[in-house]
């Protein structure tokens, strides 16, 4: 059915972020995340509006900036704000306990939800250098909780191989989700409850309470479990009452265009996953 | 750090880079697109330094120049990237790759701890993150002990006390009184941690004039004083310039394409072929490209299309 409003996976996925946030609660998003840097000023101005929003690595308390940057480190992003903090007051709220949310993702994620933004080989005998998870080893031990995000789960099938992103075994833990070879978050003394959402271009995920391995929670309206199934590289649990994902309104998609007017929101997206539209 | 008295701290970039020596820990200030120092690595590129252990938090232009400019060792940064902008580092990745940089990646926490320690005087900092994260595998000096007092699992990550800090900043007197605007990233860290601190500056101002604006660090932390406008283009230094992205891009455009068109297309162009850093802005578009950067301020359009050039 092509009528009604439409709605493209980028707005979409920016939505199902934002969800992932509550109101009165104090946030943070790091560096090379546009889409929680969209889906966190979006909440800020939505449904989340005594949220202590902390923009980024420039650290302005409450900014309101004119537009969404590329870079996470511009002083587009400290405009309009509250007040300016130095950024280890950041990370000294979340070595408290006191920091409610942050946003990691990596080349590979794990059915625990750890992942690897460092490398695959070794430390001494590098074959591929991601670019380093930046605050995320801490953050993900500290946060009271946090999101994944990917716009990358669907598989690549080169010649003779694919290429998974959602994989059975990181080749690097960076950032740590529920369960490491080193132990689970409670063997480890960490301050943090680790993810508790998982946002892919296919899905949404939670973690099962027993297992903590990753429980598919909501579908996008052109995706299925099948879809699922055939882009992880693990059995994810599936929740019995998996489904569609509501919509958002017309006026939230509008609010989502107004802030971010240079779609930041799509860089992250392959060219041909933007083509997916929705219609409300 | 250091305790630095001298009156006069003003000197030129050629003699201020002397005091980085090979194999130093350097911080580098700024961060991602924002207020890096790269006057100053462009001299220490022309003088030829080598195996620098380069220290920082999230980083981008100004450690994959270093990388391509030869003078790098060991890589202790919390991330490297040109974020979704330009995505990867291609001179990071490559020196990495190929095992001419020692990676011994970071978290932004640990770092800033580390960097706090020094400034404390203390020999390390009991974190209670990092546990359960490959990350120690870079780092065999942590050492995982049980907090005496609660019983729990703890890591301690020594005292980190850069050789030299290089910072590039808005304003300072010839005294060493240095003005930043926020954001600060980790420079006010560096400066009390590091135990010589070398500053460019876009501005020098009368001692009188800082004294009565407020200086965001005092002389004394500070041990030379460089006087370098445009000092951290094609990154950022508000309220001056916004970043220059056509010129990242044509970076990008030679260091993708492999250590040989970076050195003909980039290095020799910018650095080794310039006669001065007035020289450098004159081949990056003078007058007018200055003009453009500080547009900005003008309009929310104007500012918007500094994003989208390039």
């Amino acid at each position: 059915m092509v009528n009604g409003f439409e709605v493209g996976i980028d707005e979409l996925f920016v939505v199902n972020v934002a969800r992932t946030i509550k109101d009165r609660s104090t946030v943070f998003h790091g560096v090379s995340s546009p889409i929680p840097m969209v889906a966190t000023y979006f909440a800020k101005l939505t449904h989340a509006k005594d949220m202590v929003y902390f923009g980024g690595v420039s650290s302005a308390v409450d900014p309101n900036p004119p537009f969404l940057p590329y870079t996470t480190n511009d002083w587009v992003m400290i405009q309009g704000r509250t007040a300016m903090v130095t950024v280890d007051k950041i990370f000294d709220l979340a070595q408290r306990g006191e920091l409610d949310r942050s946003f990691f993702s990596g080349a590979q994620i794990d059915k625990y939800g750890n992942q690897n933004v460092s490398l695959i080989g070794t430390p001494e005998k590098c074959k591929i250098k991601f670019p380093g998870g930046a605050g995320g080893c801490n953050l993900s031990a500290d946060c009271v909780n946090y999101t994944i995000w990917t716009t990358r789960h669907r598989v690549q099938r080169k010649k003779d191989r694919a290429i998974y992103t959602l994989v059975e075994k990181c080749d690097f833990i960076t950032n740590i989700g529920h369960v490491t070879p080193y132990g689970s978050r409670r063997d480890l003394d960490l301050v943090g409850n680790g993810p508790d959402w998982v946002v892919t271009e296919l899905g949404v995920f939670d973690f099962d309470p027993e297992t903590k391995v990753m429980r598919l929670r909501y579908l996008y309206p052109d995706t299925t479990v099948e879809t699922i199934l055939e882009n992880t590289a693990f059995r994810p649990v599936i929740h019995p009452d998996v489904r569609i994902m509501d919509m958002p309104t017309k006026e939230e998609i509008e609010l989502i265009r107004q802030i971010d007017p240079l779609k930041v929101r799509q860089l992250e997206f392959q060219p041909e996953e933007l083509r997916r539209k929705f219609y409300i | 750090m250091g305790i630095f008295v001298e009156r006069n701290k003003l000197t030129t970039l050629e003699e201020a880079a002397k005091i980085v020596k090979d194999g130093d820990i350097v911080a580098v200030g700024g961060g991602l697109c924002l207020r890096e120092p790269i006057a100053m690595l462009h001299e220490l590129i022309r003088q030829g330094r080598r195996n620098l252990h380069i220290v920082g938090t999230a980083h981008g232009f100004d450690v994959d120049l270093a990388c391509g400019g030869g003078i790098v060792g060991t890589v202790e940064e919390t991330h490297v990237s040109f974020e979704q902008d330009f995505g990867l580092a291609p001179n990071y990745r490559r020196a990495c790759e190929s095992g001419a940089v020692k990676i011994k990646e970071s978290c932004c926490n640990t770092i800033i701890n580390q960097l706090r320690a020094a400034e404390f005087g203390m020999p390390f900092v009991p974190m209670k993150s990092i546990k359960g994260s490959d990350e120690i595998r870079f780092h065999p000096e942590y050492k995982e002990f049980i907090d005496p007092f609660t019983g729990k699992r703890v890591i301690l990550v020594p005292a980190l006390e850069p050789d030299v800090a290089i910072i590039h900043v808005n304003k300072a007197d010839v005294h060493g009184n240095v003005k930043i605007e926020p954001p600060y990233v980790a420079d006010v860290l560096f400066m009390r941690a590091s135990k010589k601190v070398i500053i460019t500056t876009e501005e020098i101002l009368p001692e009188e004039e800082m004294k009565r604006i407020g200086p965001t660090i005092p002389y004394y932390e500070i041990t030379a004083v460089v006087h370098v406008p445009f000092g951290a283009h094609p990154t950022s230094c508000y309220p001056n310039y916004a970043y220059d992205r056509a010129h990242i891009a044509e970076y990008m455009r030679a260091a993708s394409a492999g250590p040989e068109v970076f050195k003909n297309n980039y290095l020799d162009k910018y650095i080794f072929g310039v006669k001065s850093h007035a020289d450098y802005i004159e081949r990056i578009g003078g007058e007018a490209k200055m003009r453009l950067l500080a547009s900005w301020k003008e309009s929310r359009e104007k500012w918007m299309e500094l994003f989208t050039y390039g």
